[in-house]
């Protein structure tokens, strides 16, 4: 899985590409967790993201938890097969899926 | 509100008048009939009255001018007279008779020829005449054939004669006639001539006229011969004497009156005059008759004024009574009406309708009372039907969800496989019962099929089966034995049953593999089994105490063989006692019967054709009873037998997958057409192997995607397949110890089916029975764990799990 993360004005995008499953969602983890200081605004681009397991659920959880406190986290460009398991699992009525 | 003539009011007045009506005309009738008689009563007192002193006094009159009459033919009997001394003699009787009785005008004396003096002619007649306040003495002749004188001498007694106008005497006299008997030589009398004394009846005209007489009456004389001697002079008015005659009417003609007692009362006319009431009384002097006459319309003028008062009486009467009855009907039929047409409103649904209030406890206030009763107890009925209606509409509710949580296919229940052919029928009556079924797989080789009955009905029922299901379901799934889940599952309902309900139930379980069923009764009808060559028996079985009822109850274990092609044919008594209009039930031999005739029919077929031999035996009555069953046909393994390839490769190594390929292929290759069609229906089996160590999930993932990619499935399918590799095998790395994973993958390609099934050798556990995580929760509560497990039970077809000896096996199917 590759991890792209941009930070613009206290905007902090990260693009994911490939797969987000329980083998990368460490390295995910690793760019988020306490990292986050200052971010406004958290955006996850999952455009080319192939899918997602609950390990990436995980991570997605933990991060809209700290976002609550500072800002907004929003995800983006999420394919059909993920906004369904975003739907299965309710994460539809966590998250913000634009 | 118009006046009703067909109402009650009308018809009651209307016979109530009749009735009155005849009554009135009674009394009317007594009283004319009573009124006549009085008035005639009267009438003849009034006649009486009137007559008795006029006639006394004519006969008084009379009777003096007949003494006359008597004594002075007496004396001229005695001697003879010359004519001078007549003369004399006749001019002394008539002054004498005159002072007596002024009437009498004129004494006339005639003799039997040579009986008196001597005269030229032989006859001899001298006559006194009173007239011009003198008496003149006059002579008469040619008497002998005048009526006066030969009826006296024929009659040789005296009389007196029909009135007439006299020859000497030109006025109305009545004629007293006495014969002269004179004794001759020898000593015996000789009528020697006729003495008549004229009596003049002017007086008698006078004294009528004088006569009062009540009801413009008036009195009339007659004569012996009806002939009216004395009239008032109005009655005669320019009519001659003899025209003025007394008639009586008899019916309807008028004949002449002919006396028939000394007096009486007849209804008649004078001189041809109006009609008139007559009272007579006779004049027994002279035999004349005396007549009271009052004209009729004067007459009945009393007796029509008491009839007029009398009828005015009535009318009034009439009119009162008339009043009051329609009053009184009013009374009774306008109530009647209002709650007419209460009832009618009534009766279009509206039940606020006003009930007429009526006082009274009369019959009519009575029936507006049980009216009103009525209308009460009909909302009450209804509001209780409404209830009724709505109560039913929620055991409806309860019967479906009941029903609903029975499993329908095998597909939802994944337990459907090459190896049996199962299908389940109920037909619920129209009361919530207690059938039931259930059918579900132990393991991948043990199908078992259960079929119950809960005694009674209602939601008692329905409530008691889905306990017993539930329980008896999940204890067979946990403890894999039938009799250990039935002492179980009749321990836990015979505890609480304070309703003392119990379940009849029969369960077996079919290996799969071989047939066997070990299977137990408690009190359930035993089922039936089709063999292949069409003959069917049912399974003998003993059959044990039904459910809930003892708490300690062992039920024992008992077998049977199904033999490849048999059919295992459960069913409740709602088959066997279907029942007809004669009362006969349907019957275990028309049950056997009717399987037999069933033959190869598949499973559902066969429990339609049960169904429908049942219809056209109970025709029309209506099912009382659930009708359920549940056939499960044995096929055997008669799949071709699997071969098995088994090929190690290493994958660390990337990019040698084509290794696994040729190994496919290298299999393959030698199979001709037929065999490659063959192996596209039947499933596909590819095993891999790997040690427990987090990074070999991608070599598992490129295995299976490997696999499945030349199947075409879609990528969505595929993806899912992924995340639940990750998930499950990410489960296994973390939480069971094991050291080993083997993924074996069975596609069939017919129905683009592909299952995965992952065996571990780590601790016993089973993801499936981890409860679901909400997914409802805020985030803040939001935990991840069992979240992965839940994906996979999300997107999966199907997700099972077993203990397979120290092994873990959970196998997942997906359709691509």
């Amino acid at each position: 899985m590759q991890i792209t993360k941009t930070n613009e004005n206290n905007v902090l995008t990260i693009a994911l590409e490939g797969r987000l499953d329980t083998l990368t969602a460490p390295q995910l983890d690793a760019e988020i967790q306490g990292k986050l200081d200052g971010v406004k605004s958290l955006v996850f681009d999952f455009k080319k993201l192939d899918y997602i397991s609950s390990a990436g659920l995980r991570i997605l959880l933990m991060a809209q938890k700290v976002m609550n406190k500072q800002g907004n986290m929003v995800v983006k460009n999420a394919s059909s097969a993920i906004k369904e398991i975003f739907e299965v699992t309710g994460f539809c009525d966590i998250l913000t899926i634009e | 509100m118009g006046f009703n003539f067909r109402g009650l009011a009308f018809k009651q007045s209307m016979m109530i008048l009749a009735a009155i009506t005849v009554v009135f005309g009674l009394i009317f009738g007594l009283m004319s009939y009573k009124t006549q008689a009085m008035l005639n009563k009267m009438t003849i007192a009034n006649g009486e009255e009137t007559s008795r002193a006029n006639v006394n006094y004519i006969d008084k009159l009379f009777n003096a001018g007949k003494l006359v009459g008597d004594d002075i033919a007496a004396t001229l009997g005695k001697r003879k007279m010359t004519k001078a001394e007549l003369d004399e003699f006749l001019f002394q009787s008539l002054t004498n008779a005159r002072n007596l009785v002024p009437q009498i005008v004129a004494v006339v004396l005639a003799y039997e020829p040579g009986m008196g003096p001597e005269t030229p002619k032989g006859e001899f007649m001298r006559l006194a005449r009173y007239t011009e306040n003198e008496i003149k003495l006059v002579t008469g002749g040619h008497y002998d054939d005048k009526e006066w004188y030969y009826s006296t001498r024929d009659g040789k007694t005296s009389r007196w004669q029909e009135p007439f106008i006299g020859e000497f005497v030109p006025e109305p006299i009545a004629v007293y006639t006495v014969p002269i008997f004179q004794k001759d030589k020898n000593g015996e009398d000789v009528l020697a001539g006729v003495l008549a004394i004229d009596m003049s009846i002017e007086f008698l005209k006078d004294e009528i006229g004088t006569i009062p007489v009540s009801n413009s009456g008036y009195a009339v004389i007659t004569t012996t011969k009806n002939k009216a001697v004395a009239y008032p002079r109005s009655i005669a008015q320019g009519k001659r004497n003899r025209d003025i005659v007394v008639k009586e009417i008899r019916g309807n003609s008028a004949v002449e009156f002919e006396r028939r007692d000394s007096s009486g009362l007849f209804i008649g006319t004078v001189a041809g005059g109006e009609e008139s009431a007559v009272y007579y009384t006779t004049i027994h002097s002279t035999n004349w008759t005396f007549m009271v006459v009052w004209p009729i319309q004067k007459y009945l003028k009393d007796q029509s004024s008491v009839r007029k008062l009398f009828l005015a009486l009535s009318l009034g009467g009439y009119g009162i009574i008339l009043v009051i009855i329609l009053l009184i009907s009013f009374r009774v039929a306008k109530p009647l009406k209002d709650l007419a047409l209460a009832a009618r409103k009534l009766g279009r649904g509206n039940f606020d309708v006003a009930i007429p209030k009526i006082k009274g406890r009369d019959e009519v206030a009575e029936f507006a009372w049980a009216f009103s009763n009525m209308l009460t107890e009909l909302k009450d009925n209804i509001e209780k039907q409404k209830d009724m209606k709505r109560i039913e509409r929620e055991l409806d509710l309860a019967r479906n969800i009941q029903l609903s949580m029975l499993p329908g296919e095998e597909r939802d229940e994944n337990s459907d496989d090459d190896r049996h052919e199962l299908a389940p029928f109920l037909l619920p009556a129209k009361e919530v019962g207690g059938d039931f079924y259930d059918f579900f797989k132990i393991d991948n080789d043990h199908l078992c099929v259960v079929i119950g009955d809960v005694s009674g009905k209602g939601v008692a029922a329905a409530l008691f089966m889905m306990v017993a299901r539930i329980i008896l379901r999940t204890m067979t799934k946990n403890l894999k034995s039938v009799v250990d889940a039935f002492n179980k599952t009749n321990y836990a309902l015979a505890k609480r049953n304070r309703l003392n309900m119990f379940v009849t139930v029969w369960a077996g379980i079919i290996d799969l593999r071989t047939g066997h069923i070990d299977f137990a009764s408690a009190g359930h009808n035993p089922p039936v089994v089709r063999h292949r060559d069409g003959s069917a028996e049912f399974i003998p079985s003993k059959s044990g105490i039904v459910m809930a009822a003892m708490e300690n109850t062992i039920y024992k274990q008992q077998t049977y063989d199904l033999k490849p092609g048999d059919m295992l044919f459960l069913y409740t008594d709602g088959v066997t006692e279907a029942t007809n209009y004669n009362n006969e039930l349907f019957g275990d031999n028309r049950l056997l019967e009717t399987i037999r005739k069933g033959g190869e029919l598949s499973s559902a077929d066969t429990c339609a054709l049960v169904k429908k031999e049942i219809d056209h035996f109970v025709q029309d009555v209506p099912q009382f009873d659930d009708i359920t069953m549940l056939a499960v046909k044995f096929n055997g393994i008669d799949e071709p037998v699997w071969e098995r390839y088994e090929k190690t490769i290493d994958v660390s190594n990337n990019g040698k997958s084509g290794e696994l390929k040729s190994f496919v292929e290298d299999i393959l290759t030698p199979m001709d057409g037929a065999k490659k069609m063959q192996m596209k229906d039947a499933w596909e089996r590819y095993e891999k192997i790997v040690d427990v160590i987090p990074e070999n999930q991608e070599i598992l993932t490129a295995f299976v995607e490997g696999i499945l990619a030349p199947m075409e499935g879609s990528m969505k399918s595929q993806m899912q397949i992924n995340i639940a590799i990750d998930e499950i095998y990410s489960n296994i790395v973390k939480f069971s110890g094991a050291t080993e994973v083997t993924l074996i993958v069975e596609i069939r390609k017919a129905t683009m089916m592909a299952r995965l099934t992952f065996i571990d050798n780590g601790k016993p556990y089973d993801p499936i029975r981890q409860a679901d995580p909400d997914i409802s929760l805020p985030i803040e509560e939001r935990e991840i764990g069992g979240l992965g497990i839940f994906i996979v039970k999300k997107t999966m077809d199907s997700v099972s799990y077993r203990r397979n000896g120290d092994k873990n096996e959970l196998a997942i199917t997906k359709t691509l």
